[in-house]
């Protein structure tokens, strides 16, 4: 009897493993999908880490594809503060026109003026990282920023010796940004400021920043943003702080839509960072927006 | 005590049942999938050479699935994230897939050519319709080569086009697949 019971046992276990054997034969995708599962041959590049290749004021880790031009067109207005006879601000407008392009896939340059200051800028945007799976696997993006800035304002004084270099200001700034999720990303920005000339003698030419920003889309097509930007403070001039701004990006096909509220009046790097005079406490907030629209113009792909 | 070699029987019956004899079975060895959306603004088109299937000729069974976001082309780089990102959302839903049985009973081992139909269930954007496609399938040298052209739905697949581009985008999707496969 007990030989029997072996069988028996046996028996069950062949029972079982062809019931196995069937199960994997079942499905032809799923030998598919784990043979896809398997090949590392592929890697996957994370895209769309932001909508725009500015966060609020300052840049965000993306870039314009290879041959894209991006005309930008930003407002922000006066201090909501000053209430209903300047209609919450909006009777003083300062703007920056932009022009931003493509030139690979990693390398994008622009240049822009904004009224304040009659400024002209121009910047190179290289992204030397990308955040990536698969074969490649790699879990931040980096980008690296240099900017240059020329105010051509009147000299304050013109009777006094004024040197054409008074009115340079660069910056270089590094961005570290990841896509968490397909919802939300963040981002480090540490930034350094030269300026030429600077208005006291106490006050320091170079000026250290930190920035950490971030956009939560809450639908497919509309994300809300922050971005912050904090001053070391042995470096900081006098009366000024650190900008904070708030948005939402609404994407529609080729436009951006960006509107926010923020602190700061500037909007190029050395402006919105160092020279930010509101302060949210005291209610000096400013409506503000920028507006892109994409055009190929170069080669497809 | 005679039970004994009963029990063997069935045992030794159960067993040469599992050794099944392998089935014949081929892989794509090249094969690419092509959509094209024409709407009264825009022509938009996009391929992907990263097709991948099996077929097992003893059930007619087969499966293909691509990752979706290998389709290049598109007009802009912007279009192909919007791709990615809002339409198919290559991110939740990595593949496109179509699974099934083919209906008629063809002869590998021949060369010639036939019209079949593959009947199966067609998965885009994690949504599965059952579809029966129309399909040419020619054998040469062992090697078979299948073409087929249908169209997608965008709304059997959940994908919703905002109404600032309708007239940019197709509702209807042409897809045409080719693919050589060869046996494994």
């Amino acid at each position: 009897m007990k030989c029997l019971k072996l069988i028996f046992l046996f028996y069950v276990l062949t029972a079982a493993t062809q019931i196995f054997a069937q199960d994997s034969t079942a499905s032809l995708l799923s030998i598919l999908e784990k043979e896809m599962e398997q090949n590392k041959d592929v890697t996957f590049y994370t895209t769309a880490t932001f909508k725009t290749t500015r966060l609020i004021n300052g840049h965000s880790v993306e870039n314009v594809g290879k041959g894209v031009l991006d005309v930008k067109v930003s407002h922000r207005f006066g201090n909501i503060s000053e209430g209903f006879y300047e209609l919450f601000g909006l009777d003083k407008a300062s703007m920056r026109a932009g022009f931003d392009y493509g030139i690979t896939k990693n390398i994008m340059i622009g240049v822009g003026r904004s009224t304040f200051q009659k400024t002209y800028d121009g910047f190179i945007k290289v992204k030397i990282l990308q955040q990536s799976r698969g074969k490649k696997n790699m879990p931040i993006t980096l980008s690296y920023i240099p900017t240059i800035a020329l105010k051509t304002i009147h000299y304050e004084d013109p009777k006094i010796d004024n040197h054409f270099r008074s009115r340079l200001s660069y910056s270089h700034q590094l961005i570290i940004g990841r896509k968490f999720s397909d919802n939300t990303s963040l981002q480090l920005m540490p930034v350094f400021i030269h300026q030429n000339l600077v208005t006291l003698a106490r006050e320091s030419n170079d000026i250290f920043a930190i920035g950490i920003g971030g956009r939560q889309k809450i639908s497919k097509r509309v994300s809300l943003n922050a971005e912050y930007y904090y001053v070391l403070p042995g470096t900081r001039l006098n009366g000024t702080n650190n900008s904070l701004s708030l948005g939402f990006d609404i994407e529609t096909g080729g436009h951006v839509f960006q509107l926010h509220f923020t602190n700061s009046q500037g909007m190029n790097e050395r402006t919105f960072i160092a020279d930010t005079k509101g302060r949210w406490d005291k209610g000096d907030i400013y409506f503000g927006f920028n507006i892109s629209r994409v055009f190929t113009i170069g080669k497809k792909n | 005590m005679f039970q004994k070699p009963i029990i063997l029987l069935f045992t030794l019956i159960l067993l040469s049942s599992n050794v099944n004899a392998p089935a014949l079975m081929y892989s794509v060895s090249s094969g690419s999938i092509t959509f094209s959306s024409d709407a009264p603004l825009e022509l938009i088109k996009a391929s992907s050479n990263q097709l991948k299937g099996i077929f097992n000729a003893d059930k007619k069974e087969f499966a293909f699935t691509l990752n979706v976001n290998s389709f290049k082309g598109f007009n802009s780089p912007l279009q192909q994230e919007h791709f990615n990102e809002n339409y198919l959302e290559s991110n939740k839903y990595p593949r496109a897939s179509f699974e099934g049985k083919i209906i008629e009973d063809i002869d590998l081992k021949k060369n010639g050519s036939y019209n079949i139909r593959a009947k199966g269930n067609l998965t885009v954007h994690g949504v599965t319709q059952e579809r029966i496609l129309k399909c040419e399938l020619s054998i040469k040298n062992k090697v078979v080569s299948i073409k087929s052209n249908f169209t997608v739905l965008l709304a059997d697949h959940n994908i919703t086009i905002p109404k600032v581009v309708h007239e940019k985008l197709a509702s209807e999707i042409k897809v045409e697949v080719k693919a050589d496969m060869i046996e494994k």
